[in-house]
């Protein structure tokens, strides 16, 4: 049964359709990445699950079961605009915040969140004088004592370093492993292929994908080359057959317009440069989000017209 | 009551009794309150210089009967004024013979008052004695340095140089200085407070009104009127910096805006009995320290804190609801001046309230629900005192009301904590009360 499903849902701010006829079902015991561009729909849709909103139209079940308030000790909530209350101390507001949610003291999993995450030493001070890293590590401790079994995460990593995003990553992990379901927002492309199970793309509120990123990046098929060659993007220009280069740099991504043969673009490329790794793969995560959300022809059209 | 009411409330109150606010707030009230009477008291002790005053007899019989009632009115206003708000300058009488230029005269007395060396000038006309009915020309001018708006002199001086006048006038018609001083005698009048039955059916009551009491009781009004006031408003720029901190989204898969706003007013409630039970029992202390702890109206302080909690609940309420309406600083800094204006009309009220506790002006307003608490008690604490159904009755009003600005503030609440960036209206509000 999933966790969460959600059918033929929609919402409206005034004007502005944030939702349009939203449904997805969450699998239980798996990581769920909600990616799209900024107000495409991703935090409305979790605020909508947690019921702090509710949609105009459409159901909601939560653990099989329509919500009618936002209070849960199932349910495990990280805002993406998120506060805590600053002049408490660490450990005091944790074990506020956990004793809020399960009714029993917490103290234990305080301290072993706190060793975790790499807090023991701070614990006695006042959250105020943390930098904004361990501010959001605090935030996503006190979201996750007492363990829920739905984990609901808006950009978890955001202004993360990369040590911190890995413990973080490592904690929804191993909470995975403890059968608990987590959906995350996150605009981090690389995030959402190593660490979801499951991706979900909503943009102007509509789903655009849902599914594994296999079954997501089968759909595109093999239309894209990975080219390592001398003089990088500038040896690659009027390639026939190509029609965008995606440079990242060492690496270009070339995507073929239909009918493309890969083997003349190979022989086209070795007459120009000497070609140091040529492969033929699946479209990125990226390059699909960007082939989705990224300017339409006719919008990238009228945006150079009006320049 | 569930627990996550008293965990909210228990944060908030542990936050807030041990804020820097609190600390200071709880030390600068006796302070402000006490310092009128401390610079007045201390006023009294400074002021040992003796302030001379003239009296220039045109009548040239006058002066020695003028003088003489004049200092024992200086003496009963000392001896009649209670030594805690004692502020009475020694005035010391002296006759100053008129001379030939009278207009010299007056101006050279007039520099000597500007140069601070007399205090003031009573200047008797040579008819005084005997009025001609001309009505138009003061048989006595009084010259002083004052304003004229805070002049203690002026509250008896008049009376006592009229006494002086009519002993010298008595004097003239032949009577003996015995049947002078019998005539001249001032008779006491002390105001008792009513005489009522007791429980038990006896006549009881008429006791001699005591000033310090009344002052007693009067603190007793003015503390319930400060802490309810500021102890509830403080929670609305709490709640609106909560909200801009976004506090409350993370809050809420643990509680929901009811627990949250019920733990708010709770710890308000606690607050403000922890200010209050520490006024009170210092003052009791202080009053049983003075030996007078007979003036403290121990059967009112079972009402005050009746009054208190029921005051705090009510604007703690709308505090809440109003902090989570708010966007902004801007927004907190106006909505406070909403919520805290209402709030002195009761004190503009105390004056006429005071001097007439159960006419229709006290009674009407004693029984409107944010007044009731301030007012009720003001008037209970009268030596009329009230029939023992009205503060039962207003009590009523005050929780029917209460309950009704909770209920309205909790819907305000659950939206206006989600309510990000978004400019007020009083119709937004009106409308979060009437949307499911």
């Amino acid at each position: 049964m999933p966790v969460v499903e959600i059918s033929d849902v929609t919402k409206a701010f005034e004007n502005v359709t944030a939702v349009d006829r939203l449904s997805l079902a969450v699998p239980e015991g798996s990581v769920y990445g909600f990616i799209g561009p900024n107000g495409s729909g991703k935090s409305t849709t979790m605020r909508m699950i947690v019921n702090i909103i509710h949609p105009d139209s459409g159901t909601f079940l939560v653990f099989g079961e329509e919500r009618s308030g936002t209070r849960s000790n199932k349910i495990g909530y990280l805002p993406e605009e998120r506060g805590v209350y600053r002049k408490m101390r660490v450990r005091s507001l944790l074990e506020f915040y956990g004793e809020l949610r399960s009714g029993r003291n917490v103290t234990a999993e305080v301290n072993s969140w706190l060793e975790r995450l790499g807090l023991a030493s701070r614990a006695d001070d006042k959250v105020e004088t943390l930098s904004k890293g361990m501010s959001q590590k605090i935030q996503f401790i006190a979201t996750v004592i007492p363990e829920p079994r739905l984990l609901i995460l808006d950009e978890p990593f955001t202004g993360l370093d990369p040590v911190s995003a890995d413990s973080i990553r490592g904690a929804i992990l191993e909470m995975r492993s403890r059968g608990c379901t987590i959906i995350l927002s996150t605009h981090e492309m690389a995030v959402a292929e190593s660490l979801c199970d499951s991706i979900f793309m909503i943009f102007r509120g509509r789903k655009v994908l849902d599914g594994t990123l296999d079954s997501i990046q089968s759909r595109y098929g093999s239309d894209t080359i990975r080219v390592e060659v001398e003089g990088r993007s500038n040896a690659l220009g009027h390639l026939p057959g190509i029609e965008r280069i995606n440079d990242l740099g060492q690496v270009q991504e070339l995507r073929m317009a239909p009918g493309c043969d890969s083997q003349q673009v190979l022989e086209t490329l070795v007459a120009r440069t000497r070609v140091i790794s040529f492969s033929v793969v699946k479209p990125s995560l990226h390059d699909i989000f960007v082939r989705i959300a990224g300017p339409q022809p006719e919008e990238a059209a009228s945006a150079s017209n009006a320049e | 009551m569930p627990n996550r009411i008293l965990l909210i409330a228990r944060r908030d109150y542990l936050q807030t009794v041990q804020s820097k606010a609190f600390l200071l707030g709880l030390v600068l009230l006796p302070l402000l309150f006490g310092s009128g009477f401390f610079a007045l008291a201390l006023a009294n002790k400074m002021d040992t210089k003796a302030q001379r005053i003239a009296v220039l007899d045109g009548t040239g019989i006058a002066a020695a009967a003028v003088i003489q009632a004049c200092q024992e009115a200086t003496q009963k206003a000392i001896r009649e004024t209670p030594a805690a708000l004692a502020f009475a300058p020694h005035y010391v009488f002296e006759e100053v013979k008129p001379e030939a230029d009278q207009a010299a005269q007056l101006l050279s007395l007039s520099d000597q008052i500007r140069r601070g060396e007399i205090f003031a000038l009573v200047d008797i006309a040579p008819g005084a004695l005997h009025p001609s009915g001309d009505t138009s020309q003061p048989d006595v001018r009084y010259y002083a340095n004052s304003s004229g708006l805070v002049d203690p002199l002026s509250l008896w001086l008049p009376a006592a140089v009229n006494d002086g006048l009519r002993h010298v006038r008595l004097v003239q018609l032949g009577l003996d200085q015995e049947r002078v001083a019998d005539v001249m005698r001032d008779d006491r009048v002390v105001s008792m407070n009513l005489v009522g039955k007791s429980p038990s059916g006896a006549i009881a009551g008429g006791e001699k009104r005591s000033l310090q009491s009344g002052f007693v009781a009067f603190f007793l009004v003015f503390l319930l009127f400060v802490i309810g006031t500021f102890g509830s408003a403080s929670n609305l720029s709490a709640v609106a910096q909560d909200k801009m901190q976004r506090v409350f989204e993370m809050l809420l898969t643990s509680a929901s805006p009811f627990e949250l706003m019920a733990g708010k007013v709770l710890a308000a409630v606690g607050a403000c009995l922890t200010s209050s039970t520490l006024y009170i029992l210092a003052g009791l202390a202080a009053l049983a320290g003075m030996a007078m702890i007979g003036l403290a109206p121990l059967h009112l302080i079972p009402w005050f804190f009746v009054y208190l909690i029921a005051d705090v609940v009510l604007l703690s309420a709308l505090a809440v609801a109003l902090g989570s309406a708010c966007a902004n600083p801007q927004d907190a800094q106006q909505l406070a001046f909403v919520l805290i204006l209402p709030l002195y009309v009761p004190m503009f009220l105390l004056t006429p309230v005071m001097q007439h506790p159960n006419g229709p002006l006290a009674l009407v307003t004693s029984f409107i629900p944010p007044f009731t608490p301030v007012l009720m008690l003001l008037r209970q604490a009268s030596a009329a005192g009230v029939p023992a159904w009205q503060p039962w009755l207003g009590l009523l009003g005050v929780v029917a009301y209460g309950l009704a600005v909770a209920w309205a503030a909790a819907r305000v609440f659950r939206i206006g904590i989600l309510s990000q960036g978004k400019t007020l209206k009083l119709t937004d509000l009106a409308q979060w009360v009437l949307r499911d």
